[in-house]
């Protein structure tokens, strides 16, 4: 089979799944459905590791590699095909993508075994995995956005998932909303490159571009910032990553799977792809560093006092793309899409790690509540430790490796970017910090009631469920939470995949050890093979003193926060006491949805309102209807009796209209 | 076969089945809007693609004295139109067909009036014969309104009539100034046919004021802002598949009307009033996407948001580029893919929630009715142009257009697109998801509801797949007619530039239809 097909046939497997179990929801019973759905995901897996074999095949030079099906938008200049492009990059995120996503179906499996909705839930992950698919594979700027969108439908239809739940369906019409703005931020990009380049693909694009675009060009710097829009949309980069908190409504896994290993880092594969453009328009590139930065910063600070378990990984995960959209904007491309692919292992594993708690404590999610699990959940405090050390940069841990892969390029290019190694530094610090906070709060301490109940053997669960978000009670027609909906830990289903991605973030590193073997950069290096930016390296050893550095500093984090939570308890209280206004200003997460909500949300209601009454029944009902009936009856009057009736007057106007047609050209041809 | 038969078969046959008892007249509207279905596909197929001209020309003499033609034909323009408007009637009739109505006979008799009258305007290729059909099909829908419509219905209809009374007679008045005009400034025999009208220009004074006429009659059509004051009682008071029809081709028979009769009789009031036109367009989007996201009545989000797509309409038309007229042709079809079966989707909410079309009153409905909330997601994601639906390149495409010829037009609209996503999500969210509403009682998609909704998916689903379907259809049309367009305005300004006009003001036309852009796609 050529490459290619084996590039179809990563797309087809999860299509033809989400086809076969969305059509057959009311055939496949018990797990059925989610079996199939991780047998199409295994599939797109095992084509994925075909196209790397196949692609290996080819001599470096001829490794990017297109297939289209049909044109698909073929008109006035536009010259979009249905077609994909195969080369190194969408290879690599291809095998993270589906790789990972195999696990997670696996692991869904379990956690949503008693879930009303099971087929629906199946039906909706497959599309997902589809459209992250398209996403990637993609070979011009509209499939691109066709791939861009569906993941945001994807990623709305899994929040909203339990859909009898306000706080559910508020978010997902919040994530879907910001994602659309990302979308039409794409396409205008689009259209900026698209009015000079003349072409929509890719390959073409890429080629053509330093020809028609000089150093910088206005133009360009506009569609590159509006590309960036697109990034920071659905990658969740300030000020749009409002929705990625509030999307942790979803299901656990869900959460794992797009709103940490997959969907989110789309922004940086987006900025990875656009890179000969980025390397043009320089502006924009220190844009995106200059973001990626603030935002590693700011999510790092607010991931430091959030109690909602899920909410401070969510923190952590827009931190540590912050960190890949820097790198990836300045050039350390080889380093951002490693950092992608530990960080897609050990996130997803804390995810399903604190997915394990969760079922324990019965759905609640507050680590005000939880303490002491580390004997009642060994299994899971062993993997939530492995995600948290690689998380926080220890060797040998893979995140150890990534992030300073990526610092290191930072420090190296030197001057400003200096600059944003050392934010990288201080973001790595606060790394540590809030995620053995995590750590020593959940699994540390006296055992709360739900450890001690489930040391005794068995699960914790209410009599009534409630919605830990808002008090409602919730509604278990749609599926949650079923009684035996909290299995923490026990089933070989959950164990199997958190095993396999505690392992990966372990080794997962060693492929890419400066010095000793750089799989990553060197695989990579047919992709970027025009880039002035991939092959500017520190020397070895250079590269290994930032990895000591990073090191020390993941440890220093780590120290701290065990004095703070463990060894003094009750300083975190002390600190708060002294610092209100800071602890205030971090819990409201620096105010952004506050002032989403005044300067877009309630304007655009308030225009609403006024439009709707104000105008609608003053200007256009008062005015122009009001003025053109009173017109036509003054003018119908002349020609009725006493008589109404509607048809009536029309019948007379066109009487008329057709005399005077008449008249017209009676006198005008004499 | 002609298109005679094309056109006049949904009548004849209405006619002859009126003879049958009043309770098969539901069965037999399917039947013969299926037929008048397959005649128009038989015509699609027969369509050769590459061909910018006339195809399937009939001409005949109507008036002879005053150089009127029965003359139809089919091009680019119109041809997906015509196939649209028999699946719009067939969904129509077949949601019909499952309901009782009054007096069923004269009801599927005025719906077969209304579709021939409608596949007339479309194929008419004589601007009388076009303003006869125009005027034609909006008899029945004043009739469709006042006795079946809902409360309200009288005044929904005399504002109805009203409207578009005097839109119809500034018509008229245009139509006849055109061709009496035309006539007398070439000295010429009077005619009315399109093409020779085409090849013979009015003077620009003449241009602008007719243009303004054709333009208040189409807008009022549509409804954009602010010719809509008869839409929220017209939309309220008509009955469903008199509004799926009416909101789904009669406004696109006044989109239609720019693109066959404005842009190539009127290049010069065209350009003038570009920009005139362009903001009616994006204050109309504005407006719709702002009401829709407001309003307390599900019915009323899908009036507006029509407002707003055919606002996107527009602005691809005025765009004066091939890529904005692409897009709007295909945003033709695709809208009326979507706003019809809407309208079907609401009278299926309003029966699970206790009759009402109150958003307040619905909430929850989808679990008891998956198929019904999967074909409301699929034609809700469509309906805000989700990429990878054929809507989204319709936009796109119009956005290009009007992205190389105004800029800061584009970009502003682009809010109308993310408005899009939250009203259209608003009205799924609160109908289908959320708490049970307090009168709701929901029970799995009908017969009745399934057919039409789901054979209108479908079509949405393979468009979405193959939008190059109707893309190619249009293209060799349109890339000539805006050509024309584009061409003539520039060569009429190069002539006079020099002599009548200073400098200065010469090249300013230039500027408005962009030619200082020097990014444009178009050849």
């Amino acid at each position: 089979m050529s490459t290619t097909t084996f590039g179809w046939l990563i797309l087809l497997f999860p299509l033809l799944g989400t086809v076969v179990i969305g059509l057959g929801w009311r055939v496949w019973r018990g797990t059925t459905a989610g079996w199939l759905g991780s047998l199409a995901i295994a599939l797109a897996f095992a084509s994925a590791v075909g196209a790397l074999i196949s692609l290996l095949g080819h001599s470096p030079d001829h490794r990017q590699l297109t297939s289209s099906l049909w044109r698909y938008d073929f008109t006035a200049g536009v010259d979009a095909n249905l077609s994909i492009l195969i080369d190194p990059l969408s290879v690599f995120m291809a095998l993270v993508v589906s790789g990972v996503s195999t696990l997670i179906h696996v692991y869904s499996v379990s956690y949503l075994d008693s879930d009303r909705g099971l087929n629906r839930y199946f039906a909706y992950l497959n599309y997902f995995v589809f459209s992250m698919l398209l996403l990637i594979l993609a070979a011009n700027f509209v499939l691109l956005i066709v791939g861009w969108a569906f993941v945001g439908a994807a990623s709305y239809l899994l929040i909203s998932f339990w859909y009898r739940r306000t706080t559910a369906t508020s978010a997902g019409i919040k994530a879907f909303v910001i994602n659309v703005l990302g979308d039409v931020g794409l396409v205008l990009g689009t259209f900026f490159i698209l009015r000079h380049t003349h072409t929509v693909d890719f390959l073409k694009t890429f080629a053509v571009a330093p020809h028609v675009f000089p150093h910088n060009s206005t133009d360009l710097v506009a569609g590159c910032l509006l590309l960036l829009v697109g990034a920071f949309a659905k990658s969740a980069q300030v000020p749009l990553h409002t929705w990625l908190p509030d999307a942790m409504e979803g299901p656990t896994p869900v959460s794992a799977l797009i709103h940490a290993a997959t969907m989110v880092t789309a922004g940086v594969y987006l900025i990875v792809r656009m890179h000969p453009l980025f390397e043009i328009a320089t502006t924009a590139a220190d844009v995106g560093a200059i973001v990626g930065c603030l935002t590693l910063l700011i999510a790092a600070t607010i991931a430091l006092v959030q109690t909602d378990i899920k909410r401070v990984i969510a923190y952590s995960t827009m931190s540590q793309i912050g960190y890949m959209v820097m790198g990836a904007s300045i050039g350390a491309y080889s380093a951002s899409l490693f950092h992608l692919m530990t960080h897609a292992f050990f996130k997803a594993l804390l995810f399903m790690s604190a997915g394990s708690i969760i079922g324990a404590m019965a759905g609640e999610q507050s680590l005000d509540r939880m303490s002491g699990f580390r004997r009642s959940l060994p299994f899971t405090f062993a993997c939530f430790l492995i995600g948290g050390l690689a998380l926080s940069g220890v060797p040998p841990f893979s995140g150890w490796l990534s992030k300073d892969d990526i610092i290191g390029y930072l420090d190296n290019r030197g001057g400003g970017f200096l600059a944003l190694g050392i934010a990288g530094y201080v973001g790595a610090l606060m790394t540590g910090l809030y995620t053995f906070r995590m750590i020593f709060r959940a699994f540390f301490g006296e055992p709360c009631e739900e450890a001690r109940e489930l040391e005794g053997g068995h699960l914790a669960h209410h009599e009534a469920p409630y919605n830990p978000a808002n008090g409602e009670l919730e509604d278990t027609d749609v599926g949650f939470p079923g009684p035996s909906h909290h299995i923490a830990e026990r089933d070989w289903r959950m164990r199997l995949p958190m095993a396999t991605l505690a392992l990966l973030a372990l080794v997962g590193g060693l492929i890419q050890i400066p010095g000793v073997d750089n799989v990553i950069s060197k695989f990579l290096a047919p992709t970027f093979a025009g880039s002035r930016l991939y092959g500017l390296r520190a020397g070895t050893g250079t590269d290994w003193l930032g990895l000591i550095v990073g090191a020390a500093i993941g440890l220093i984090g780590i120290t701290i926060a065990f004095r703070i939570w463990v060894a003094q308890p009750g300083t975190a209280t002390r600190m708060q006491q002294r610092l209100p206004a800071l602890h205030r200003f971090l819990l409201r997460k620096w105010y952004f949805d506050e002032l989403i909500d005044a300067l877009v949300v309630r304007p655009a209601q308030w225009l609403g309102r006024f439009t709707g009454s104000v105008l609608e029944q003053g200007a256009i009902a008062g005015g122009i209807t009001g003025g053109t009936t009173a017109a036509v009856r003054a003018a119908s009057a002349a020609v009725r009796r006493a008589q109404t009736g509607f048809l009536r007057w029309y019948a007379a106007l066109m009487l008329i209209g057709i005399s005077g047609m008449a008249l017209y050209f009676l006198i005008s041809a004499a | 076969m002609t298109l005679s038969i094309l056109i006049w078969v949904p009548l004849a046959l209405a006619l002859a089945s009126a003879l049958l008892p009043g309770r098969l007249a539901g069965r037999a509207a399917v039947v013969w809007s299926a037929v008048a279905l397959a005649i128009a596909i038989s015509f699609l197929a027969r369509f050769s693609s590459g061909v910018a001209g006339l195809q399937f020309v009939t001409d005949d003499v109507w008036i002879a004295s005053l150089g009127i033609h029965y003359k139809l034909g089919l091009d680019g323009l119109n041809v997906a139109l015509v196939v649209l408007t028999t699946v719009i009637f067939l969904a129509a009739t077949v949601w019909s067909a499952f309901r009782q109505w009054e007096r069923p006979r004269t009801f599927y008799l005025h719906l077969g009036l209304a579709e021939s009258a409608v596949l007339g305007a479309f194929c008419a290729q004589d601007l009388a014969l076009f303003v006869a059909f125009f005027d034609l099909m909006l008899i029945p829908f004043y009739f469709l309104t006042g006795m079946w419509g809902g409360e309200q219905r009288v005044r929904a209809t005399t504002k109805l009539v009203i409207y578009t009374l005097v839109g119809s007679l500034f018509m008229l008045v245009g139509a006849v100034a055109t061709g009496v005009l035309a006539s007398g400034q070439h000295h010429t025999h009077l005619t009315f046919v399109l093409s020779a009208l085409h090849a013979l220009p009015l003077s620009h004074s003449s241009q602008v004021w007719i243009f303004l006429c054709f333009a208040v009659a189409f807008l009022v059509k549509m409804p954009l802002v602010p010719f809509h004051g008869w839409l929220p009682d017209g939309y309220k008071a008509m009955p469903i598949p008199a509004i799926a029809v009416f909101s789904a081709i009669l406004s696109k028979v006044a989109a239609y009307g720019f693109l066959r009769v404005v842009l190539p009789l009127f290049p010069y009031a065209t350009v003038h009033f570009q920009t005139l036109m362009l903001i009616i367009a994006l204050v109309s989007i504005l407006w719709g996407t702002v009401v829709a996201m407001t309003t307390p009545d599900a019915r009323m989000v899908v009036a507006y948001s029509s407002v707003a797509q055919l606002g996107f309409i527009v602005l691809g038309i005025f765009s004066l580029r091939t890529q904005g007229a692409q897009g709007a042709l295909l945003q033709m079809v695709n809208h009326a893919l979507v706003t019809a079966p809407l309208f079907f989707i609401i009278a299926a909410l309003a029966a699970r929630a206790g009759g009402s079309e109150k958003l307040a009153d619905m909430g929850g409905i989808a679990f008891r009715a998956p198929v019904l909330a999967t074909l409301f997601l699929i034609v809700t994601l469509a309906t805000l142009a989700m990429p990878g639906s054929s809507n989204f390149i319709g936009e796109f495409m119009i956005l290009l257009g009007v992205f190389n010829s105004k800029l800061a037009i584009a970009m502003v609209a682009s809010v109308g697109v993310v408005g899009a996503a939250a009203y259209a999500l608003r009205l799924y969210i609160r109908s289908m998801h959320n708490r049970v509403g307090p009168s709701v009682s929901s029970f799995e998609i009908r017969p009745g509801e399934l057919l039409p909704l789901a054979g209108v998916a479908v079509v949405i689903l393979v468009l979405a797949f193959y939008p190059q379907f109707g893309l190619q259809r249009s293209d060799a049309t349109v890339t000539a007619e805006i050509g024309a367009v584009r061409l003539h305005s520039q060569s009429v300004y190069a002539q006079r530039g020099p002599t009548s006009n200073p400098p200065l003001t010469a090249s300013a036309p230039q500027a408005a239809i962009g030619g200082t852009n020097s990014g444009s796609n178009t050849p």
